[in-house]
Parts: structure tokens; sequence; C-alpha cells
């Protein structure tokens, strides 16, 4: 076998491309996954970070309920370094209507959802920041997870089973031989080479770019693109994950996650040509503080440190406007059976909560067009980081550093922090000391993790991520990443962009707090640093 | 407490009018809230039309040299910026006379300087560079904690021990006609740049760091000790609550930690600073003046407040409270007899004099000039 042939060629750096090539490469399989920009740069690195319990799906959504619930506990399992535990309650307030609670209650337990009411008073002790006006209040096994951890823990696990990863490559076509796609064309975005790949299956999972992709292959997918904005508060305000018992609607989720907490979100369709380029207006950012603040009057008074909109990779279904209404189900297409081209799988639709399953439901089609008779074992394995002993047993190992710097690094890292366990004071100076990451941990994320810029850099170690979102530390891994690399120019290019994406997440937002931190930018940048 | 000015605001805007005003013989006060922009002063005035021989003297007799020269200095990002009025630190490169062959010194595990980005630079303007890294260990004591290897605690070893840095870098030396060091010396002792200069065989730039200013914090301290000797009262770490006014004059102030006891005078002097200082304050309909209510000049839609694009002027970066001819603040259209208003609190409304450190430097001067004919 050539070295650009392989078994199945994985499309899409997301979660769910990621765990496909993960299961796909546990299986025994030759992987190769392309992907034209960096991991979870899509729908995955832009939504809550929420491991949904599926309560908020099992009044109008069983199946999905009944998916998420079972994911939620094999997460809890699989990638234990990646989640936190936190539970969640399903509030209701003055306005809304109580009895809805009834039917909440009934059709989380029919899906097999631990849901509990109890007391508002007792809801208040659990989760102080909870409106205090509450007069429901419905406990349910919510957590939150850290998708960016999340994705590259699968991706590294493809490649500990021999995947092969290409980053920032765009399929420009695929290489077809009548009613068979026999690989695809490729054109990196770094390198500017073309490439040739070729497997007797193709898996699209680019989520809502998938329609393009599909599109591209010579068949059809209604895709609805429905975005979604949501808002990153600087501290954490709560601790359990605070929802609206009410039918799904705007900003009626609040999560908490390492520093921060998370409300959104919105939900606009969008035509398909600006999904590349969503931004957050005005009008979101209104909206999704006042509704924010119902559930934690906290909100109103807390710091806001970036704006983000993501797109959902929904699949259309009927002519719903507000796209609230599809199913949030799991879409696998075998594109033989469908539209009669050979070698050609499609999954989309799902979520996050599901990537997993999703994974499974894509190799499992992969496996039956190459006659392979291999188990799924990633609801059982876990992941590079979740291992035993426990992460938290690996954290007391690593003497040289702090406590919050051990804490911080095995949290990101799992049970792989052990490598920091001999760094001497040189690696465990502050990069970032916002999120407590070393100059250890940014040279292994720049050797081991396929980082080629700042940002990559933020998705991976959260360096960036904290209250100044990249002030200064920004400046001390572009030198880290200069020496790596061996290129002043490209770094200094990189920083520009790094601002200008800071920015981007800052001016929706930009007024107290963030205007002055954003004045001192570019003070600090233009007039003393010269950049 | 009767006074003649009192000057809110601390930093370099209220600083040199104080030191005037004293220099003037009035009786003045400055209430400073904390630290400000002079912490990340780069060292170097780029927006200044004509010499202002004033801001010189005034510099000179605190101990701070400034040189005027046009030309452009080295950036920590290994950029070149124009610079017109400088620390004596920050060395000038006159058109044509760029370093050939350059040694760029980094202290081994320090992040906050740029020495592959400023050989880089140097090269692309055609020198050739060497980056060697040294070790000092009386700072090795800084690794103790993750966070100390930081510009302003390496400097307060090096008043100590910079003739070590001076050793090494001439045991490095070779045929360099320059030696490029980091911006971490001379923060209580201001002679060490110029010791560390006389005493290496090749000319010496300092570039800067990632903040705090070494040169910068020491030009706060040294102005500030300026105007104190000079008979001034410099209040730290207060802040101005309220404001008594008497139709178009400010009567008193009320302060944190002088309540009940309200601070008069004849004359106040608004040095804020812009947004990161709380001279100027921001919600998602307005931008405001917190402390008197004066007008602001600034555009209404929040959607025009901004570039998308980070690098390019920022419209918000404009707004500032409105003055009149004499720099008198206006509040509701008409101008506040005794309120002059200095520094970045006046964001561009008054372009005829530049912006950031220039600004603070020009309408300070012309404000205590005003006050002073008084």
């Amino acid at each position: 076998m050539k070295p650009n042939e392989f078994d199945v060629i994985i499309i899409g750096g997301g979660i769910t491309g990621a765990g496909t090539q993960r299961d796909c490469a546990m299986r025994g399989l030759r992987t190769l996954l392309i992907e034209r920009s960096d991991i979870a740069t899509g729908a995955t690195g832009r939504n809550h970070g929420l491991l949904h319990s599926g309560a908020r799906y099992a009044v109008n959504d069983a199946e999905s309920a009944e998916e998420c619930i079972r994911e939620n506990m094999i997460l809890r399992r699989i990638a234990a370094h990646c989640v936190e535990e936190t539970d969640g309650l399903f509030i209701t307030l003055p306005e809304d209507d109580l009895a809805y609670q009834e039917t909440f209650i009934a059709s989380c337990l029919k899906a097999g959802i631990r849901a509990e009411r109890i007391d508002p008073a007792e809801a208040r002790r659990l989760e102080p920041s909870v409106n205090p006006e509450l007069i429901g209040a419905v406990k349910v096994p919510d957590g939150s997870v850290d998708p960016f951890r999340l994705c590259a823990a699968n991706m590294l696990d493809a490649k500990l089973h021999g995947g092969q990863v290409l980053l920032y490559t765009e399929v420009t076509g695929f290489i077809k031989e009548g009613d068979t796609i026999k690989g695809v064309r490729t054109y990196n975005h770094q390198t500017h080479e073309e490439g040739e790949y070729y497997a007797p299956v193709t898996v699209n999972a680019c989520g809502i770019w998938g329609q393009k992709i599909a599109e591209m292959a010579g068949v059809k997918i209604g895709m609805f693109p429905a975005k979604g904005a949501l808002l990153i508060f600087a501290h954490r305000v709560n601790n359990v994950v605070i929802n609206r018992c009410r039918k799904p609607a705007n900003a009626d989720i609040l999560v908490p996650g390492d520093t921060v907490c998370v409300i959104g979100t919105t939900s606009t369709r969008i035509p398909f040509e600006e999904c590349d380029t969503v931004h957050v207006t005005p009008d979101e950012v209104d909206l999704l503080i006042t509704e924010g603040a119902k559930l934690a009057p906290a909100l109103n008074s807390t710091r806001i440190l970036r704006a983000y909109a993501g797109v959902r990779p929904l699949v259309s279904a009927d002519n719903d406007p507000s796209g609230r209404n599809i199913s949030r189900g799991i879409v696998c297409l075998d594109h033989e059976e469908r539209d009669g081209l050979k070698g050609f799988i499609t999954i989309t639709g799902g979520k996050l909560m599901t990537y997993r399953l999703m994974a499974e439901m894509a190799t499992d089609a992969v496996c039956r067009k190459l006659s392979v008779n291999r188990q799924c074992e990633t609801a059982t394995t876990p992941l590079p980081g979740s291992e035993k002993p426990s992460y938290k047993e690996v954290a007391d190992t690593i003497w040289a550093a702090p406590t919050t710097v051990q804490k911080a690094a095995t949290g990101r890292l799992g049970t792989r922090a052990a490598r920091f366990k001999d760094n001497d004071r040189y690696d465990s100076a502050l990069v970032c000391e916002c999120e407590e990451v070393s100059v250890g941990e940014i040279n292994a994320a720049i050797e081991r993790l396929d980082v080629s810029n700042l940002t990559d850099l933020r998705r991976r170690t959260r360096m960036g991520m904290g209250t100044c979102q990249g002030e200064l530390c920004a400046c001390r891994a572009a030198g880290l990443l200069a020496k790596a690399h061996g290129c002043v120019e490209r770094e200094r290019e990189d920083l520009k962009d790094f601002l200008n994406e800071r920015w981007k997440g800052n001016f929706p937002i930009g007024w107290g707090d963030t205007l002055r931190e954003a004045e001192y930018t570019q003070w600090v940048y233009k007039h003393v640093l010269g950049v | 407490m009767k006074l003649d000015t009192v000057i809110i605001g601390g930093g370099l805007a209220g600083l040199t009018a104080g030191i005037s005003l004293q220099k003037a013989g009035k009786k003045t006060a400055i209430i400073s809230a904390g630290q400000n922009a002079l912490h990340f002063f780069s060292g170097s005035f780029e927006s200044m039309q004509e010499a202002p021989e004033r801001a010189i003297d005034l510099f000179e007799e605190a101990g701070i040299r400034l040189h005027y020269r046009e030309g452009a200095r080295l950036m920590p990002m290994g950029t070149f910026r124009p610079a017109v009025l400088s620390l004596e630190d920050v060395s000038i490169f006159p058109e044509g006379q760029l370093p050939r062959r350059a040694l760029v010194i980094n202290f081994t595990g320090y992040h906050d300087f740029f020495s592959s980005f400023i050989a880089e630079g140097l090269e692309k303007a055609g020198a050739s560079c060497r980056i060697r890294f040294i070790r000092i260990d009386e700072m090795e004591h800084l690794r103790l904690s993750p966070s100390e290897m930081r510009s302003v605690h390496i400097a307060r070893v090096m008043d100590k021990v910079w003739e070590k840095v001076v050793q090494e870098v001439r045991i490095l030396l070779k045929d360099e006609d320059t030696v490029i060091l980091p911006q971490v010396f001379g923060l209580k002792d201001a002679s060490v740049p110029g010791k560390i200069r006389a005493n290496i065989p090749a000319k010496v730039v300092f570039v800067g760091t990632l903040p705090p200013s070494v040169p910068g914090v020491r030009t706060q301290q040294l102005l500030r000790r300026r105007y104190e000797l000079l008979g001034g009262t410099y209040l730290m770490g207060d802040e101005v609550l309220s404001a008594t006014l008497d139709g178009d004059r400010v009567t008193g102030l009320t302060t944190r930690n002088l309540q009940g006891h309200p601070i008069t005078a004849d004359h106040f002097i608004l040095a804020t600073g812009g947004y990161f200082s709380k001279g100027l304050e921001s919600n998602p309909e307005h931008v405001w003046e917190p402390l008197f209510g004066l007008d602001v000049e600034a555009l209404e839609d929040r959607n025009d407040w901004y570039e998308r694009d980070f690098a390019k002027d920022q419209p918000y970066l404009r707004f500032g409270v409105k003055t009149d001819p004499e720099l008198r603040a206006l509040k509701d259209g008409k101008p506040l007899r005794n309120l002059y208003v200095a520094g970045s609190i006046l964001g561009a409304t008054r372009e005829d004099m530049g912006i950031g450190g220039g600004l603070a430097l020009r309408s300070a001067l012309a404000v205590a000039e005003t006050i002073a004919k008084d």
C-alpha cells in the first residue's frame, strides 16, 4: 500500500470527525483525517460545553434525550478529564408555567434521566447564584465538558492507533471512477501544496459544511444552518448548570466551565454563505444578558469576556423558520443506498454529546463496506488522559510545580500531565498567568499536538482563554512558537491574527472593563511593542 | 485643606501640570488613585510637532534626561517606529545609521524580551546578529516562583549587579558594533544605563520588554519625587468620590480618604486618563465622564465605536471630554470657569496637541500656564 492510500478518509476535524477516526483506528483501519483549518473550529468549539443530561430534549424529542443520557454516562467514564460533574437545575420562574414541571419530570424519567424535584430553598442552597425568585426546581445529571480537550484527546488516540491527521488541508475535489468515490484531492493552505489521497471509503463529517462536501461529491443534502450566539462571563458565577424549565427558548442555559461560565444560545436561520463569517450582533448580546440575568441575576454585574457564535448542523426536515423544532437527531447516510454513489458516507446532525455514538454509527457503516468485523470499543476504552490511576492521583506526583499549576495542568491533560513531573524551573515558568499554563506545557503542545499558530495553541492549552484574554501571554507564546518553528516573520503575522481573533469576540461586548482592556491592548501592542 | 490648584490624576499629565505650578509658586495637591499609564511608557514621544523646551527642562530638573532626535527606534517586536523626543535609555537611529553587527543579549528563561524578533528585525534591516543568553546567579531566586521573571523584579536585582552583566557582555562581545540589552536597568538608580554604556566598548541599545516598563516606572518615581520636593502634596491611593459645583465653578472635592474634609481650591485640573484609568467610563448605551458629568464627544451608535480590524484606528479612542480653547471643561455646552482638562481624557478632541504622551505633556503645560497667569 502506498503512503497516500488508506482504508478510510475522514473529512472534518471537529468532534465527529475526530471520534470517527478514533473508532476506525481502534478497529484496525488505516485512517486519514483531513481538516481545512484547525481542530474544533466549527460547532465543536462554539457551543456551551454542556454535558447534556438529555433533560432539555425529554419533552419534545425522546430519542435525543435517551441518546444524551446514555452518552453522558459513557463520557463520565471514558473522558473523565474532560468532564466536570456539576449536576444541573431546571428552574421555574414566576413568569413560567409551573405545570410544565410535571410533564418535564415524567418525560425525563421515561427517557431514563434521573430528575428530582427539589424545594426552591434547597435549589438556592445548592446553587446560591440562582434567581432567588424561583418557584420550582428539578435536579438532573447535567455537567460540563471541554470540547477542545475532548476533540484533541480523540485525535491523539487515533494517532496512537496509527491514524494520520492533516490540518489546514482543504478537500478541493473527489477522485471518482464511474459511480464510486476513490479518493480526494487536497490543497494545503500552509505549504500551498496539492495532494491526492485514496481510500475505498470516505466519510463526510463536516458539520454544516457537509452540504458543500456532499455537493462536491455529487449528492445533495439539505442542511439548515442555525446560528447560535453565546457569551462567556469572566467569573464562574454558578457551580451547577442552570436551565429554564419550559419549552426550549433563547438564552436559557448557563453552564459553568473551568474559571468562567457561558450563557446561550440564540437560534437564527442564516444563509448558507454566512456560515464562515458568523458574528454576534448587539441585539443578540442584549438578549443574552437580559435572559441570562433571569437565571442568575449576578450576570447583570459580571464582566463579559467574549461573544461568539456557532452554526448547528441541522438537517432540514420541514419549513420551520427557527430551527428549534427540527430533531437534533443523528443522520448517517450511506450514499450508495441513498444515491447510488459508492464509497461515500455522511455523518451529520447530532450534537457534541452524541459524537461518540455518531462515530460508532459511521464506523459501523465503514466496516460494513470494508467487510471488517470488529466490535466498537469506544464506549469502554478511556481516552488518553482518562486512564487509571485517575488524573487526580497523577496531580500529586508533579512535585515541582505549585499546587495551582499542578491542578491546572492535570485538569487539562489528565494522566498525560505526568510527563511534567520532572520539569525544571525553566519549564515551570508561567506563560499564561490567568490559566496557569507553563513553558513546559506550551512546548509539549507545540511538539505533539499539531500546533501551527497562537489560536491553535489556545484551543489545546487554554492559554489566553482567561480574564485577560491573552493580553501578554500571547507574546510570550509567540516567542516560543518562533523558536520551535524557526520563523519570526510568520509569528509576527500570527500575533496580529491572534489579536484580531480576540477583538472579534470583544467588540460586540466593547464597553466597561472590556473597553478598558481594549484600550490597554491598543497602547501596549502599537506603542510599546510595535506589532 | 485650602489650595491654589487641585489636580485629579497622578500620571504624566497630572505630574507635569503639578511640577509646573509648584515652580510658579502655587500650592497644589495631586490626587492619585494608583498606577498610571507611565508604567507602560515606551520611553519615547511619537507625536511632538515641536521641541517643547519647557518639557525637556522640566524632566531634566527631575533627573530625567530627554533627548530630541528624530529617527527610528527599535521596538521590542523587532520593528522600527519613528520617535522624536525620547528618554536617554532609548537609542534613536538616524536614517542610514542602523547597526551592522549586533549582539543581542537575553537572560536564560526570560520570555518577556523578544531576542529572536529583534534579531530578525535587525537582519531584515541589513545587520548580522548573534543572540546569546546569560545567567546571573543573583537573579536565580526569581525562578522559585513561576511568575517572578518579570521586568521590574529583574530590574530590582540589576540595580545592584549590573556590573556582572557588563562582564558577561564583554566576554561575549567579538567584533559587534552594537549590543542590544533588555530595558531592565535603572529602576531606582537612574545612572545605571549610562554606566553600562560607558563600560561596554560598543554602542549599547536598550530595547523594551513586556510591561511594566522599567524606564516608565522610574520616570513616574522621579517626577513624583521632584513634585514633592517642590512642596506639592501627592495623595497616593486616594480617589475623588464627588464634586460640588456653584454655578459655573467647581468649589470642592470629596475623596475616599478625606471624607468630611472636602478639598477646596481656586482651580482644578482633570487629568484622569482614558478608559483604562477610568477617566472615561462606558456602558452599552454611552460613554461618560464620571466625576463631573462633563460633555463628551462620542458617537451615538455602539456599532460605530469600533473598527472590525483591530489594527485600524479605533473610533472609541477618539472620544474625549469637550473643552473651550483654554482647555476649560464644558458641561451642558458651557465652560466651567475653573476646571481644566489635560491628558488622554481629551481623546482626539484636541488633535492640535497630538495623542498619548505628547498630548499629556502639551495639554498639561498649556493648562499650567493659563492657571499660573490667573
